[in-house]
């Protein structure tokens, strides 16, 4: 498993200190770059502006071009940007007003505020790098996130960012800065659950959130944002798929993707796995009905999260391979799937006794 | 509630079809169309307007952004140039008899582009901002001036990121030097193939050894580029077509699963030869007996076989923000977004045009390549090329898909104020989108099978085809 975290020497700082590690004898770019100084069996010796600290336990992962936040008197230092990863996000806060049945990341009560960390881990990234932003609801700390991702932009006008978000607080005063944003690299990602307004809202735990969230999706199409709708498959909104693709092509056809998904098995998912998860290995209909409406009025869906062997032939074309590096597993049966290579394979956290009823080599 | 224009026809089931001016559709009765002429919608009504996307609750709300969005996304707005058609030539090694270009005889001096104006082309193609490229040759015969198309070719692989070639060939006579352009992976061939061996001979090759050679042309061309790498254009005259089964094999023959069928064009010597008018209703029939044919094809067949321009106005009908085909678009703004340059150096807007100028009708050139683009007459047309105010276009329910061809209208009628219904253009376009309602409403399994295949689909949507009641 891909590690998130590394441990390090404790270094004497008030404040949170972000590094991007780099290359012996590359020159420092940035005030922030330490040089690797000297490598020991286990120990890794990083030069920064003069004073040395260590970074330990990485073998033979390549961490060139890694960026790195530490806190004051901690020995472990967060991972913010894996310069070789595709899979890079911010965690900006925990705090949330929903309370989604399958949350992956349930909320915490408690918000530290580390968005002039995360402006300048982004501001280091790799050349074209797309980062995700994440939480909770990073949209409660609306100006701090405009913040950064116009600093950023101002920057580094290469980096892209995904941002997830459930579109409660987009108010008609965002319009502009929404606006002047680029559309071509920040993509939003917004989920909507059903068509039904109590649906959707019984499902992310909130009275009138589907009324919010149409205002928000409203304000994101007329700032010519660009949309990617996500909707996780539950039991619970099994049977309004293809009302919900109805839906999507009447009301969100300039959304950039339909994304189609599987249940990730942590957090709240994992306490109600068993109301929640839906075999779409033995019932694929309603996802079917829904992908075809989708195609048929030109909307583009994908199936994220699903393990090829789940997915009927015709609609394996819709499942890129979208679980993270990090989080990602393969079963034992997956050493003789020839499509191994295109496949997304499982969450870590899958459980297959309690998953897919029909799974097996392609 | 608000309830958006709808606009409505009688469905061939005794039923109204109805659509909006976004491209949202039902099938409803005449009871219904009677509470919504008299503002007496009931609570079920405007429950199944407001899903449907026809009613809104306020100006603003998802529901009305919607509505403007798949509106807007159904007007073209031509883009930065990125397309050119260039005649190098107007010498031709065939004589077709419908020859919708004019054409001359091979020998004939004086109809090619000299130095000074491939330079000036060159000259052009270089001022353009796009930096990707498509360029279409097409004649005369093109292959006649390979050294044209090479200099092109050159020069835009230098130029733009990426660029495209299509070369519109008899595939009479092909060199060796020829076969290796079009082998290479930026070149494509577009070639015509009349239905069948004994209607292509009869309007195109004239005599068997000249077919032959057609024949085993187009044999080499496929073993050595691959079917995908060529089109095929059927010129139909529907008062001497072949059968739709015999045209859907011979393209089988050839893996060619896609079918552009055209009827034989009225413009360019073809006038001389053929009734300009009138004969929309002929057409009509034949090619709805081809849909037919091609839905009796795809029931048995592991290969499916479209229409392409059948699937086109389909895919229009389900979605909007399918514009990419210059034969039907609204507004229909022609001279921006492609041009033709002419073998004397001359632009134009459309092919179209250039015929309709050649032959003397009405000058819709727009400058050279020596002076640059003057629009100016053009964009004149160009105010008038909207569908959506047009008197009758208002309450035609397929007004959102369809588009308008002005420049037809001038080659036709000399003007371009005729009553639409009366226009071939109509006419052709209307029995289209009657075909594909009635498709869409059919219960019949084989047709629901090709309608998947066409839209892009496993299956066709039971609410892709609403009925309410």
């Amino acid at each position: 498993m891909i590690s998130l975290r590394l441990k390090v020497d404790p270094l004497p700082i008030d404040e949170p200190l972000v590094v991007r590690l780099q290359a012996p004898g590359s020159p420092a770019r940035t005030d922030h770059d330490a040089v690797l100084a000297e490598v020991a069996p286990d120990r890794r010796e990083y030069d920064l502006n003069g004073f040395s600290f260590g970074v330990y336990g990485v073998s033979d992962e390549v961490i060139d071009g890694d960026v790195l936040m530490m806190m004051p008197g901690e020995t472990t230092a967060h991972r913010l940007i894996r310069a070789g990863s595709a899979h890079n996000t911010l965690l900006v806060t925990e705090q949330c007003d929903q309370l989604c049945v399958m949350c992956s990341q349930p909320p915490k009560k408690y918000h530290a505020d580390l968005f002039e960390q995360f402006t300048l881990a982004a501001s280091l990234a790799p050349q074209g790098a797309v980062i995700g932003v994440s939480g909770g609801e990073p949209l409660l700390h609306k100006d701090r996130l405009f913040c950064m991702l116009e600093e950023v932009k101002a920057r580094r006008p290469d980096i892209g960012f995904h941002v997830l978000t459930n579109a409660q607080h987009f108010s008609r005063a965002d319009f502009e800065r929404l606006q002047r944003l680029d559309h071509e690299r920040v993509l939003w990602g917004v989920p909507l659950y059903s068509a039904i307004p109590e649906n959707h809202d019984r499902i992310v735990g909130k009275p009138g959130a589907f009324a919010n969230l149409e205002q928000g999706l409203s304000i994101l199409m007329r700032a010519g944002a660009s949309l990617e709708l996500r909707t996780v498959v539950m039991q619970q909104n099994w049977q309004d798929l293809s009302a919900l693709a109805d839906y999507v092509s009447t009301r969100l056809n300039f959304l950039t993707v339909w994304a189609i998904m599987q249940l990730e098995r942590i957090g709240y998912a994992r306490m109600n796995w068993k109301d929640t998860f839906q075999d779409t290995s033995s019932d694929f209909d309603q996802i079917a009905r829904a992908v075809d409406i989708a195609t048929a009025r030109g909307i583009k869906a994908s199936l994220y999260n699903f393990p090829l062997c789940s997915v009927p032939p015709a609609y394996q074309d819709f499942a890129p391979s979208t679980i993270s590096d990090w989080k990602r597993k393969y079963l034992d049966f997956c050493l003789n799937c020839r499509s191994k290579e295109t496949c997304g394979g499982f969450f870590q956290w899958y459980s297959h006794t309690e998953g897919f009823e029909f799974l097996g080599p392609l | 509630m608000p309830v958006v224009p709808l606009k409505f026809r009688p469905h061939q089931d005794g039923l109204l079809l109805f659509a909006d001016d976004a491209g949202g559709y039902f099938k409803s009765d005449h009871a219904f169309l009677r509470r919504y002429a008299c503002d007496q919608l009931t609570s079920g009504d405007l429950a199944f307007l407001h899903v449907n996307g026809h009613a809104y609750n306020a100006v603003g709300d998802l529901a009305y952004s919607g509505f403007e969005h798949r509106f807007a996304e159904r007007l073209y707005l031509p883009r930065e140039m990125d397309y050119v058609i260039l005649v190098p030539t107007l010498r031709c090694n065939l004589a077709c008899g419908y020859c919708q270009v004019s054409r001359v005889n091979e020998a004939t001096p004086g109809f090619d582009w000299d130095d000074s104006i491939v330079e000036a082309v060159l000259g052009f193609l270089d001022s353009l901002s796009a930096r990707k490229i498509k360029v279409e040759f097409q004649g005369g015969e093109p292959l006649l001036r390979l050294d044209v198309i090479e200099r092109i070719r050159d020069f835009c692989s230098q130029r733009f990121d990426a660029c495209e070639l299509v070369i519109c060939t008899n595939l009479q006579e092909v060199s060796d030097p020829a076969w290796d352009l079009l082998g290479r992976d930026d070149v494509f061939v577009s070639t015509s193939l009349d239905g069948n061996r004994m209607t292509h001979q009869k309007q195109r090759t004239i005599l068997p050894g000249k077919t032959d050679q057609f024949f085993s042309n187009l044999d080499f061309a496929v073993s050595r580029l691959g079917s995908e790498k060529i089109s095929a254009l059927p010129t139909i005259d529907p008062r001497n077509a072949p059968s739709p089964e015999e045209v859907i094999e011979t393209f089988l023959n050839y893996d060619i699963r896609s079918i552009y069928l055209r009827p034989v064009n009225y413009q360019g010597f073809a006038r001389k030869k053929f009734d300009a008018r009138g004969s929309a209703d002929l057409w009509n029939r034949y090619h709805a007996s081809f849909i037919d044919a091609l839905v009796e094809h795809n029931w048995s067949s592991a290969v499916p076989v479209e229409e392409y321009y059948f699937v086109h106005c389909l895919r229009r009908v389900l979605r909007s923000g399918h514009n990419g085909h210059v034969d039907l678009r609204n507004p229909n703004i022609v001279g921006h977004g492609y041009v033709v340059i002419d073998y004397d150096g001359k632009i134009y807007p459309t092919d179209e045009a250039r015929m309709v100028t050649r032959i003397g009708q009405f000058d819709m050139s727009m400058g050279d390549v020596f002076r640059g683009i003057s629009a100016e007459t053009i964009d004149r047309l160009n105010a008038e090329a909207l569908n959506n105010f047009h008197p009758d276009c208002v309450h035609c329910p397929y007004q959102a898909f369809c588009g308008v061809d002005l420049v037809d209208d001038i080659s036709r009628y000399g003007r371009i104020d005729m009553p639409k219904h009366m226009t071939d253009f109509c006419q052709r376009h209307t029995s289209i989108f009657d075909r594909i309602f009635a498709m869409i409403y059919s219960d019949d399994p084989k047709v629901k099978k090709t309608l998947a295949l066409w839209a892009g689909t496993s299956h066709f949507d039971p609410l892709l085809a609403k009925v309410h009641q």
